[in-house]
């Protein structure tokens, strides 16, 4: 750090080592407030009252974002929302909100992450690719590794990376020579190899192309597109020693099914993990349905998890709180006085799809860029609040924008991992001047709206 | 009959499940025009949101509601009701007849998702088309239909009889994934297509698809060939593929395909 | 703010004080001698019960597990709702409510005092980010200590001293109140899908058996000074022949006597009081399990009694709570926690005609009354795993008139109302009694001092009931007696009046109590040496790992000196 900017990161992944270097980009000094269709710098007390102003007066507001902030924050959240009579949503409602729903019809044999470093000798990765997304997962936790009973699978993975790269060599000498595209012919799904009957760990992973994280893995099996649901659910059926009339499966074979499903009911602890190649493929909360019935149904021979791969770094945290508060993970409605549940009715995407909603809030989120066209256009047309650290082009459409400080770098705050496990999250800078954190802001609009509303 | 007019356009969803035959009966009309509702998070009387007219029912005439314009923003029409009907010349909105016991409910144009959740007796007929979940239990619950008649003459969306327990929906027109998904008993008949993945987690229950399904579930098995099938009464000619499923929750539901409409599923034959 | 509760019928176990008509002063949230009358709030309680406020040693309310609960079941939630006023915040739930409603629904039922029994320390911050929204109550939580695996291998080495100076920090990096034992090495076992089979099989991978973590943890309570006994969750939970296990559990550990106080709390023992070999000859051990309790100072009990309804199971016991799932079939969570513990969550309706379920709720009864002194057993429903702590009221009934017992036994499976000892048993528990059952005796064995009485320099927390003892004859009116405990005709916290009949008039805080140990030897070799392994241990740093003090909205820790 020097003169309270930091400079340099050690030991930190790429996408961190973003955030912590570019932090201090695309900042806005000043509150803003819509006046005459232009956005002109206001004071924080103008830009507070004026979003008190508007939540109050409106009949269906609605709260969205939350998973990039604390749970402190979100905390005041809650009461806004409750106070303002108001929907209030996070993140899950465009990535992981099939696999809560999943999660409530099914169950979940979970666990922490720490579990599976020790314990785990079969790793899968179900339509995630954690090499790009999660840097740090393999190696902190899963195969790359060492944990009090499981040794790190990496000295595997070199011979193996060795193979690929002298392929990818091979194949460039080859069209050079031969002046036209040369390509190993495609490879149909193979059965794995005996060495995965090893006590040792192994990774797996499924996706419908060949990752970095395939390239990684001691097997990678390709499925087709959308069929994930066909997939899982034959492979519940071999795990209980029943045939399948079909010969093959989303295209994979069935010899190959039962070769794999041999190797899960094998191993000592397996674990599954799963991101949005399946909660936003076709079957969408009914894919996590079949992922977790599957590995329920394996703790009959074996001793089987699942998890999530969580997306925003405190999606895990805003699904806490909400849960705590008010019953329930995301899609909240407050306004009967009381929380209700039901997405697809209550949730932020389809509310404003349906053009419903009057006003709404926006925090530590970027909609305008990640909504469909249609709920875009119904949320700019409506009073519009955004508090964000950063300019985005939701705050550059906004009636009101309030810059915050960045939880992690320049606010304290609790946020939880993808396993539940509640982290404290570190001030390192100081915010810049007249910058306050999500949870002041919130409350100063919290109070405003409470004493507009006749309660104070 | 009392009939109701929406007095604006509705924007903010609207909940208004007093509108029920029960809670009209034996009232005046400022009684009725009295009763409960949301506009969004505001309180608001049935009055304020609907014109309301004609005549109230005596103690044993059969009340009758008749609502004309577009409801599709008003939630919870006909919630929990047990006796009377209901009319809509228009279309309805979300968790049309949710918890119905008795009664019926008609609707000239399409209802919205939910249309019949928790319902445990009563009619419920929508000529146009419907969302999704017809049927369906609340979330996290495994209590779905519990009896009554769901009739769709229109499309209806996904997981239509989703963890379905009795009674019957009939869908005249196509349909989407997931029908019957979690299934326990109860019939589904779909006159049209169906986009696929029907039965899905069955573990009893009827299923019968009368035109194109893209595939069958791996985890369901061939039984035999049906030329015709039994829907509450009525014949309904075949000839049918009658497979049992889901194998994977060691499910004993049926699920019936009509063979002619679904060349591309001869293969199975060769398992009889 | 000074009041005064003027001329009920106290009911103050700790102070023998047994139905006197008596005022109660408070001055400064405290109770004092006198109070000047002019200057005082006067609550008129004469014709009512006035008791300390309840203190419910084990109810799940905070937490991971309780959470993951909350999340399981939405449709637990939609049909039971608290709309919000100008002075609560909303909220839901029946068997698992959310943290407001927990507070205002304790509130109203004239309790002051919980204790959340499941911490997985991991996770430590999350339950104290759950008890401090909820409000109403003084609340403190006890650590899963039983498996973790430092604790495991100082007690298969036998280096008591340096595992009581972990457990220490321990306490204190979760800012926690007692040790907890739940199924004793079988957690462990669970992390590869394994249990343990009774106390003596020796735990997989650490070569120490249940009986050595149980006994080595008790020396480790008394080296440290603990408040509470530890508390156990015991082997074979739920297995029909158990009662042979919370027996040999009791047993184990009674020549570590300490004079004649408990050295071990048994929890929610009806769970642990099956007879017989498979679920068809399962039937009720209470008897063996009442008679060597009557004869024996070192142990105390909380009943964990069922009621039917539809509720959640929710516990540490990970392979229990499989094996729930397997019986039932209905959704099943499971969450292990590294390095330590492990939990599990399955809903479950408890049937009247159910011969398994009504002989659990004989049980439960039969503990309690087969149990002469009440100062050893308590009231608990293990909430929400046999019922919702809205039922206590229910139970209080049961406890107090057999006709009540009787009207619910005619309802109940046939077979199991002919194996039932109820209708022998002829004990009515008087309103002394339950006020020993309900908040004097849990006050006393969880060494809160000033808690469960309403003696002079007593925190004033108090329940005024509106029930004549005078006029109504208890035993024949259930009804009454239910009604009365299920809305307190007012409930006194910290010396403020909070709700009257139901309705909640103030929203306050409540403080989180937990216990600091200070140990008489240099903390700084035990937090080195925790340094140098944490990484091996978990996935977490050291830093980041210990709850801090500000942590805690309201923090009341209760300090103890250390024999280590």
């Amino acid at each position: 750090m020097k003169n309270n900017v930091i400079t340099r990161l050690k030991n930190a992944c790429a996408i961190s080592e973003t955030k912590f270097l570019n932090y201090s980009n695309h900042r806005r000094q000043v509150p803003l407030v819509r006046k005459n269709g232009e956005l002109m710098e206001a004071s924080l007390d103008e830009a507070v009252r004026r979003s008190a102003e508007i939540l109050a007066k409106a009949s269906y507001p609605i709260l969205y974002g939350w998973s990039c902030t604390s749970c402190e924050a979100i905390r005041v959240g809650l009461a806004l929302a409750e106070e303002a009579g108001g929907v209030i949503d996070n993140t899950s409602t465009v990535c992981h909100g099939p696999s809560v729903l999943s999660i409530q019809d099914v169950g979940m044999a979970s666990c922490t992450l720490g579990q599976l470093r020790h314990r785990a000798d079969l790793i899968i990765y179900w339509g995630s690719n954690p090499w790009s997304a999660h840097p740090r997962h393999i190696d902190r936790y899963t195969a790359f590794s060492d944990g009090r009973f499981q040794k790190s699978a990496w000295r595997r993975y070199l011979p193996r990376l060795n193979a690929a790269l002298t392929k990818k060599r091979l194949d460039r000498a080859s069209s050079l020579v031969l002046r036209k595209e040369v390509s190993a012919p495609t490879e149909t799904a193979k059965s794995p190899s005996y060495a995965l009957a090893r006590k040792e760990r192994k990774m797996i992973v499924v996706d419908v192309r060949r990752t970095h994280s395939a390239d990684v893995a001691d097997y990678f099996l390709q499925v087709e597109p959308n069929r994930d649901y066909e997939l899982l659910q034959a492979l519940r059926m071999i795990i209980r020693d029943e045939e399948l009339d079909v010969d093959e499966v989303a295209g994979v074979p069935v010899e190959v099914l039962e070769d794999i499903a041999d190797v899960m009911i094998g191993c000592e602890l397996g674990v599954l993990f799963f991101g949005v190649g399946l909660t936003m493929s076709e079957g969408k909360l009914r894919n996590i349905d079949a992922a977790l019935s599957l590995v329920r149904d394996l703790n009959k021979r074996t001793k089987f998890l699942i998890m999530p791969m969580r997306g925003h770094f405190n999606v895990t945290g805003a699904n806490t709180v909400f849960t705590w508060q008010t019953g329930f993970p995301y899609a909240v409605d407050f306004s009967h006085g009381y929380p209700r549940y039901n997405p697809g009715e209550t949730s932020v995407v389809d509310i404003l799809c349906r053009g419903e909603s009057d006003a709404s809030l926006i925090i530590a989120s970027d909609p305008v860029s990640h909504f469909p066209r249609q709920a875009v256009q119904n949320l700019v047309s409506s009073p519009l609040i955004v508090i964000d650290p950063q300019i985005t082009p939701t705050s550059l459409l906004a009636d009101v924008v309030i810059p915050s400080a960045f939880v992690g770098i320049e606010a304290e705050g609790t946020a939880y991992r993808m396993d539940h496990v509640p982290l404290p999250l570190k001030k390192v800078v100081e915010p810049p001047e007249g910058y306050l954190t999500d949870t002041e802001i919130l409350q100063k609009i919290f109070q405003q709206v409470r004493r507009l509303k006749g309660e104070v | 009959m009392i009939t109701l007019r929406p007095r604006h356009r509705f924007t903010v969803p609207v909940d208004a499940e007093c509108i029920t035959p029960d809670s009209f009966a034996d009232k005046s009309i400022e009684e009725i025009a009295a009763l409960q509702a949301w506009e969004g998070n505001r309180k608001r009387v049935l009055g304020d949101l609907f014109k309301i007219e004609g005549e109230t029912s005596a103690m044993q005439e059969k009340v009758s509601i008749h609502i004309f314009e577009d409801v599709s923003k008003v939630r919870r029409i006909g919630a929990g009701m047990s006796m009377g009907e209901i009319v809509v010349e228009g279309s309805a909105g979300m968790h049309l007849g949710e918890g119905m016991k008795g009664g019926s409910i008609t609707v000239s144009g399409d209802a919205g998702s939910w249309a019949g959740c928790m319902m445990s007796g009563g009619t419920l007929e929508i000529k146009g088309d419907v969302g999704d979940y017809v049927g369906a239990p609340y979330r996290g619950s495994t209590k779905g239909m519990g009896g009554g008649l769901i009739v769709v003459h229109g499309n209806a969306g996904n997981e239509v009889g989703c963890f379905m327990r009795k009674g019957l929906i009939k869908v005249h027109g196509n349909i989407g994934q997931f029908a019957g998904v979690h299934m326990k008993k109860g019939t589904i008949f779909v006159e049209g297509k169906c986009e696929g993945r029907a039965g899905a987690e069955m573990v009893g229950g009827k299923i019968i698809i009368c035109a194109y399904i893209p595939s069958v579930l791996p985890t369901f098995t061939i039984d035999t060939i049906k030329p015709k099938v039994k829907v509450n009464g009525e014949v309904i000619l075949g000839p049918f593929y009658q497979f049992i499923g889901d194998l994977a929750d060691n499910g004993n539901g049926k699920l019936f395909v009509s063979q002619t409409k679904n060349p591309h599923l001869k293969f199975y034959e060769k398992y009889l | 703010m000074r009041l005064i509760v003027k001329n009920g019928y106290v009911y103050d176990p700790l102070n023998s004080v047994d139905g006197e008509r008596m005022d109660i002063c408070v001055k400064d949230g405290k109770i004092v001698e006198k109070v000047d009358e002019r200057k005082a709030k006067i609550i008129d309680a004469f014709g009512m019960v006035v008791m300390p406020g309840g203190v419910d040693i084990h109810c799940h309310i905070a937490g991971s597990e309780v959470n993951a609960g909350r999340l399981l079941r939405p449709e637990d939630h939609f049909k039971d709702i608290e709309a919000k006023t100008a002075i609560t915040r909303s909220g839901v739930g029946h068997s698992i409510p959310s943290t407001f409603t927990t507070g205002y629904r304790y509130a109203r039922m004239g309790y002051t005092t919980v204790m959340n029994p499941s911490m997985p320390p991991l996770e430590a911050r999350h339950t104290h980010e759950e008890l401090n929204d909820t409000p109403m109550v003084d609340k403190a939580t006890y650590p899963l200590l039983g498996d973790w695996w430092f604790v495991l291998e100082y007690l298969r080495d036998g280096q008591f001293k340096e595992c009581a100076a972990h457990v220490a920090w321990m306490i204190d990096a979760t800012k926690g109140y007692a040790i907890k034992i739940v199924n004793p090495g079988g957690l462990e076992a669970w992390g590869f899908g394994r249990n343990v089979r009774d106390i003596n099989d020796p735990v997989p991978h650490f070569n120490l058996t249940p009986k050595e973590i149980v006994r080595g943890l008790c020396r480790v309570n008394h080296l440290l000074h603990m408040p509470h006994t530890i508390h156990v969750h015991t082997n074979n939970l739920g297995k029909p022949g158990n009662y042979a296990t919370a027996l040999e559990t009791m047993k184990c550990v009674e020549n570590l006597n300490n004079g004649d106080k408990p050295v071990i709390h048994i929890t929610h023992c009806q769970f642990s009081a099956f007879k017989g070999s498979d679920w068809r000859t399962m039937e009720s051990g209470a008897e063996e399990i009442a008679r060597y309790v009557n004869r024996r100072k070192h142990v105390t009990l909380d009943m964990g009694q069922v009621v039917f309804t539809d509720t959640t199971t929710m516990t540490a016991d990970g392979p229990f709570q499989y094996i729930l799932y397997q019986l039932t079939g209905n959704k099943w969570v499971n969450h292990d926690v590294e390095t330590e513990t492990s939990s599990g969550i399955v809903p479950f309706r408890y049937r009247r005609k159910s011969y398994v379920h009504a002989t659990q709720w004989s049980i439960g009864l039969e503990l309690a009354l087969l149990i002469e002194d009440p100062w050893k057993i308590y009231l608990t429903t293990d909430h929400p795993n046999g019922a919702p702590f809205t039922t206590y009221p229910r139970i209080i009934s049961w406890l107090m008139s057999r006709r009540a017992r009787k009207r619910t036994m005619e309802k109940i499976s046939r077979r199991a109302q002919r194996r039932s000892l109820l209708p022998s048993i002829n004990r009515e528990y008087s309103l002394y009694e339950v006020a020993v059952a309900t908040r004097a005796g849990t006050a006393k064995a969880l060494g809160l001092k000033q808690k469960g009485h309403l003696g002079v320099g007593a925190d004033a927390d108090i329940a005024i009931y509106n029930l004549n003892p005078d006029q109504v004859d208890l035993a024949k009116k259930p009804k009454a007696v239910r009604r009365a405990f299920q809305t307190s005709a007012y409930t006194i916290k910290g010396g403020e009046i909070v709700a009257i009949n139901g309705d909640i008039v103030k929203s306050v805080e409540g403080n989180t109590i937990w216990v600091d140990v200070k140990l008489s030897s240099n903390p700084r070799t035990v937090v080195s040496d925790l340094k140098r392994r944490f990484r091996e241990y978990w996935t977490v740093e050291y830093e980041n790992y210990p709850v801090p003090e500000d942590y805690l909205t309201a923090s009341s820790p209760v300090s103890v000196k250390a024999e280590v």
